[in-house]
C-alpha cells in the first residue's frame, strides 16, 4: 500500500469532513491535542472512513492508533 | 405560600405514543409494564446494527383536513385536541388571552424525508420548519395570543410547559396549549446509530443502559391560571410549581461526566417552587439507557437526594415509550401528573430478576420502580429531560400550592452589548459605519461572512469552530461579540446566572437537508456522526454556551421570522422574574446553497435587490446573519457601571391563524401584537416616537405593515425604519437587527438614518429620519401562519 497517498487521503478527509484547516495539519500533529480537538463523535467518523475505504475495522482498538495521521496510516498498513 | 395569582394549574392532558392514542391507553399500557417499542418497519434499517423504535400506531391520525401537514404536526394536533377536549375547552376563536407553546426537536424532518426521496415539491419545504407545529396547531385551536415553537431537543417538552407557566404569572395569559411533538423519521433513526447511541436490544434505562430506542408521539398539557380555572369550574389536575433550565457548557452530545448541569435544573426547580428535596414523592427521569445519561443521572439523583430523601423513587417511561425526543418532556409531564393525581408510579421496564439484583448497588435508596407500577400517596412529583447541547430542565407538579419564587416588583432590563453578523460587516461598530456611510447589500440572495479575523477577535480557537455548522457560527460570533462589547464577563461564580435565547426562523433545517441528502444516497446505516449533533436547532445555543461558559438557562425559540424579537420578549420575561441576571437574546438565520434552494422553491428569492414597499410581487432579497443583544436586569448592569443602551420596556404577540408559509388576512394581530406591546410596556401609541419595521418587498408583508400602522396610529405619521432595506431578509436576524437598531438609535450611535419612511395613512414616503429625539421606539416582526411579536424600547 502506498503510505502517502493513504495520509493524503486522511489528511483530505479530516479537513472536507471534520472542518480542520489543512495549514494546522501535518502528518505527526496530535488530533485530539487541543490545537485540532477531536473528541468522540470524530473518532466515530475515523473509524467508519477507514472502514469504508480500507475495509479495516478500528472499533475498540484503542487510544494509541488514533494519535495521529502517522499512526493511523501504521495501522491501516499494518491491518491491510 | 404561592399566592393565587401567581398560581397555575392543570386542567387537561393528552397523548399518543407507541403505548396508546390516548391518555388512558397509555396510561393502562404503562401500569400493565408494556412496552411499544419493536422491529421498525417505516424506516430502512438495512445494514444498521439495530432496527427497534416505538412508533405510534394510529389508524385515525391522517384526514382529509391534514394532508398537507407533517406527520409531527398531525401527533400534536391528536394530543391537543384530547387536552382540549379533557379541559372542557372548545375552539378558542382567536381570544388573545389564550397561546400555544410547543416543543420539539427535528419538526417536519419526514417532509424533508419526503422532499429528498419522493419529490421536491413545494408542499413539502413548507412542512420542513419546527415552526409549522405551533402554528397550524395553534391555529387549528384557535388560538390568539402567543404562538412560539421551544426546539430544545430532547428537553423542548418540559421547556415549553415551564414557559407557558412563566407567561401566565406574568400576566400575559390565561391559558396556554403547552406540550411536545416529534415523529420518527430516517434522520434521528440513522442520526443515531452514526452515535452508536441506540440499543441493540429494547432499551433497558438503569439497568443495561447500552443506548436508547427512539420513539415517537407527541404530550399536550393545559396550562391555566388558577384564577381562570376556577371561574370556569374546571377540573384541576395539580398545581405547576417552579421549573430549572439551565447548560452544562461541556459538549455537544453528552451530558456533564458529574452532572452539573443537570443538578442546576434540579436544584432551581427545587427552589423556584419552595420546596426541599424531602418533598419529592417521584422522579419522571430523562432515563434515556446511554451509558453516559444514566451514569451522569445516576451520580446527580444520588449527589442531591441520598442525604436528603430516604423515600424517593424514580423511573424511566422510556423503557415503554422509547425516546420521543422534543415530545418526551411533555409526554413524562403526563405521566408525572398521572402518577401524581391517582397515586400510582409508572415502572422502568426490561428487568430480569438477574438485573434487578444487579441493579440495586447502582440504584442504592432509589427506587428505581422495576417492570411494574408502584403505589405510593404522592403530593409532589418531578420531571426531568436532559438534552443535545447541554440542556437541562426541570419541573415540579403537586397537590400542594408550594411558596413558588416570584419578585415583588419585576426587575427592569436594559441592553448593555450588542454583536451583529450581518452581510454588511459584522460587530455593532461596523453596522453603525454601514448606516452612516449608508451601505446596502445588492442582489437577490446575499449571506454574511465570518472568517479567522472574526474568530480571533472573540478568542474562538480552530479545535472549536471546526464542530460548527454555518448557523451555529454565525450565532457564536455574535453571541461572543454581544458579550465583549458589554465587558461582562463569565466566571465560575456568575455563569449560572447568565442564559441564552436564540431566536431563528429555519434554525438547522439547512443542516437537516444535508444530512438527509446524505443518507438517501448512502443509506441510513451511513449517517454522519459530525454533523448529526447540528441537526438540532438548539445546537447553536449549546455551542455558546460552551464557548462562553454560560450555565443558566438556555433555550431556542422558533416561529418565523419574529424569532429575533421574541427572543427578546422571552428573555424579558426571565429577567424580570430574577430567573438570572444577565441573558443573550439573539435572532440569528442562514442563507447556504439548501436555504436558497428551498426559497427558491418557494418563489420568494428575487433575481436581483427588491426594496421594501417597492410593489406588489413575492420575491424578497434572501439574506442572513446573526444578531445578539445582551440584556441586563437594571440593578445588575447599574452595580456593574455597565453602559447601557437603552431599556426594553415591553413586549406583545399575537396571533391570527392563516395556513401556514402565508399571512395574508392576518393582519389584525399586528395591530393586537402592538397594543399589548404597550399595556405591557404602560404606555399608549401617541409614545411611540417611530417603528423599525418587518417590510421586505414581498407584497403581503408590505401591505399587512401599512394597513396595521393606518389602523393603529390613525391619523398620525409616523417614521419607519428598514434595515431589510440595508441588510436584506434575513429573517429571524432582521428582526434581532431591528431592535439592536433602536438600540443604538437611542443611545445616540446611529444619529440620522435615510432608510426609513414617513407613513401616512397607509402610504409610505421615503423620508431620512434625526434620530437625537427618539425616546421610544416600536419594533415590530411577523412569523408565517399569522404570528406577529412588538417590542418597545426606549431610552429612559
Amino acid at each position: 500500500m502506498d503510505e502517502l497517498k493513504i495520509k493524503e487521503g486522511l489528511k483530505d478527509f479530516f479537513c472536507t469532513n471534520l472542518g480542520i484547516e489543512s495549514d494546522a495539519l501535518g502528518y505527526d500533529t496530535p488530533l485530539f491535542s487541543e490545537g485540532i480537538g477531536l473528541d468522540s463523535i470524530d473518532s466515530l467518523e475515523i473509524i467508519a472512513y477507514v472502514d469504508s475505504t480500507y475495509g479495516i475495522s478500528m472499533t475498540g482498538v484503542g487510544k494509541d492508533p488514533f494519535y495521529n495521521i502517522d499512526s493511523i496510516t501504521k495501522y491501516i498498513v499494518e491491518h491491510a | 405560600m404561592t399566592t393565587d395569582d401567581k398560581r397555575c394549574v392543570i386542567t387537561g392532558l393528552g397523548m399518543i405514543c407507541a403505548i396508546g392514542n390516548s391518555v388512558e391507553q397509555c396510561w393502562d399500557s404503562a401500569m400493565a409494564g408494556k412496552t411499544g417499542i419493536d422491529h421498525t418497519k417505516t424506516v430502512s434499517t438495512e445494514g444498521c446494527y439495530t432496527d427497534y423504535a416505538g412508533e405510534v400506531k394510529c389508524d385515525t391520525l391522517d384526514t382529509k383536513e391534514n394532508k398537507h401537514m407533517d406527520r409531527v404536526t398531525k401527533l400534536c394536533i391528536k394530543a391537543a385536541d384530547e387536552a382540549m377536549a379533557d379541559a372542557g375547552l372548545k375552539n378558542f376563536g382567536g381570544d388573545a388571552r389564550t397561546g400555544i407553546v410547543m416543543g420539539s426537536c427535528v419538526g417536519g424532518v419526514v417532509s424533508i424525508e419526503s422532499y429528498y426521496t419522493k419529490e421536491k415539491t413545494e408542499g413539502y419545504i413548507k412542512q420542513m420548519p419546527i415552526s409549522a407545529i405551533a402554528s397550524q396547531v395553534g391555529t387549528h385551536l384557535g388560538v390568539g395570543g402567543t404562538c412560539c415553537n421551544i426546539a430544545n431537543a430532547c428537553a423542548a417538552g418540559t421547556i415549553s410547559i415551564a414557559h407557558a407557566v412563566d407567561l401566565i404569572r406574568e400576566g400575559k395569559a390565561d391559558v396556554i396549549v403547552a406540550g411536545g411533538a416529534d415523529a420518527f423519521a430516517s434522520v434521528p433513526f440513522a442520526g443515531f446509530i452514526s452515535l452508536h447511541a441506540l440499543a441493540d436490544e429494547p432499551c433497558k434505562p438503569f439497568n443495561h443502559s447500552s443506548g436508547l430506542s427512539l420513539g415517537e408521539g407527541s404530550g399536550v398539557v393545559i396550562v391555566e391560571s388558577y384564577a381562570h380555572a376556577k371561574k370556569r369550574g374546571a377540573k384541576i389536575y395539580c398545581e405547576v410549581l417552579g421549573s430549572g433550565v439551565s447548560s452544562d457548557a461541556h459538549h455537544i452530545t453528552a451530558p456533564h461526566p458529574e452532572g452539573e448541569g443537570q443538578m442546576n435544573a434540579i436544584r432551581r426547580a427545587i427552589t423556584n417552587s419552595g420546596i426541599t428535596e424531602a418533598d419529592i414523592g417521584y422522579i419522571n427521569a430523562h432515563g434515556t439507557g446511554t451509558a453516559k445519561n444514566d451514569a451522569a443521572e445516576y451520580l446527580s439523583l444520588h449527589t442531591l437526594f441520598d442525604d436528603t430523601n430516604d423515600d424517593l423513587a424514580v423511573s424511566s417511561t422510556k423503557s415503554m415509550t422509547g425516546h420521543c425526543l422534543g415530545a418526551a418532556g411533555a409526554i413524562e409531564a403526563v405521566f408525572s401528573i398521572k402518577a401524581l393525581t391517582e397515586n400510582k408510579m409508572p415502572p422502568t421496564v426490561g428487568f430480569t430478576d438477574e438485573d434487578k439484583e444487579a441493579v440495586k448497588e447502582r440504584a442504592g435508596k432509589l427506587d428505581v420502580i422495576p417492570n411494574l407500577p408502584r403505589e405510593k400517596q404522592l403530593t409532589t412529583v418531578m420531571s426531568n429531560s436532559f438534552a443535545f447541547g447541554g440542556n437541562n430542565a426541570s419541573i415540579v407538579f403537586s397537590k400542594d400550592k408550594g411558596n413558588v419564587r416570584t419578585e415583588k416588583k419585576p426587575h427592569g432590563v436594559v441592553v448593555t452589548g450588542i454583536g451583529a453578523v450581518t452581510p454588511l460587516g459584522n460587530g455593532a461598530a461596523k453596522y453603525v459605519e454601514a448606516v452612516k456611510s449608508d451601505a446596502k447589500v445588492e442582489g437577490g440572495s446575499v449571506r454574511s461572512s465570518v472568517d479567522t479575523t472574526d474568530y480571533d477577535a472573540v478568542g474562538l480557537k480552530m479545535a472549536f469552530y471546526r464542530k460548527l455548522d454555518r448557523f451555529s457560527q454565525l450565532q457564536a460570533v455574535s453571541g461572543m461579540q454581544a458579550l465583549g462589547d458589554a465587558s461582562y464577563a463569565i466566571t465560575a461564580d456568575n455563569a449560572v446566572d447568565i442564559g441564552i435565547v436564540i431566536g431563528t426562523s429555519e434554525g438547522a433545517v439547512g443542516v437537516g437537508c444535508d444530512f438527509e441528502t446524505l443518507i438517501a444516497e448512502r443509506g441510513n446505516a451511513a449517517g454522519s456522526a459530525f454533523k448529526f449533533p447540528n441537526t438540532v436547532y438548539n445546537a447553536a445555543g449549546g455551542y455558546l454556551s460552551i464557548c462562553s461558559g454560560i450555565k443558566g438557562y438556555n433555550v431556542t425559540v422558533t416561529n418565523g421570522a419574529q424569532s429575533g424579537i421574541s427572543s427578546i420578549a422571552y428573555a424579558t420575561t426571565l429577567l424580570r422574574n430574577g430567573e438570572g441576571k444577565a441573558i443573550l437574546a439573539c435572532g440569528s438565520d442562514e442563507n447556504s446553497d439548501i436555504i436558497n434552494e428551498l426559497y427558491s422553491g418557494l418563489g420568494l428569492v428575487a433575481d436581483g435587490t427588491t426594496l421594501p414597499y417597492s410593489g406588489k410581487g413575492k420575491k424578497v432579497t434572501l439574506s442572513d446573519g446573526s444578531i445578539s443583544l445582551l440584556l441586563e436586569s437594571e440593578d445588575t448592569a447599574k452595580a456593574r457601571g455597565a453602559r447601557v443602551y437603552c431599556r426594553v420596556k415591553g413586549s406583545g404577540f399575537a396571533h391570527k391563524g392563516v395556513p401556514f408559509a402565508t399571512l395574508t388576512g392576518s393582519g389584525e394581530a399586528l395591530d393586537l401584537a402592538v397594543k399589548n406591546a404597550l399595556d405591557d410596556a404602560g404606555m399608549t401609541i401617541d409614545d411611540v416616537d417611530a417603528i423599525v419595521g418587518m417590510a421586505n418587498g414581498n407584497g403581503t408583508v408590505d401591505d399587512i405593515e401599512l394597513q396595521s400602522y393606518a389602523r393603529v396610529f390613525g391619523d398620525r405619521s409616523i417614521p419607519v425604519i428598514s434595515v431589510k432595506e440595508r441588510v436584506g431578509e434575513a429573517r429571524a436576524a432582521a428582526a434581532a437587527l431591528g431592535a439592536a437598531h433602536a438600540a443604538l438609535m437611542l443611545h445616540g450611535d446611529i444619529k440620522k438614518d435615510s432608510c426609513a419612511y414617513l407613513l401616512d395613512k397607509g402610504k409610505a414616503k421615503r423620508k431620512a429620519i434625526d434620530c437625537g429625539k427618539l425616546n421610544n421606539v416600536l419594533v415590530t416582526a411577523f412569523g408565517s401562519g399569522g404570528t406577529y411579536c412588538a417590542v418597545i424600547m426606549s431610552k429612559n
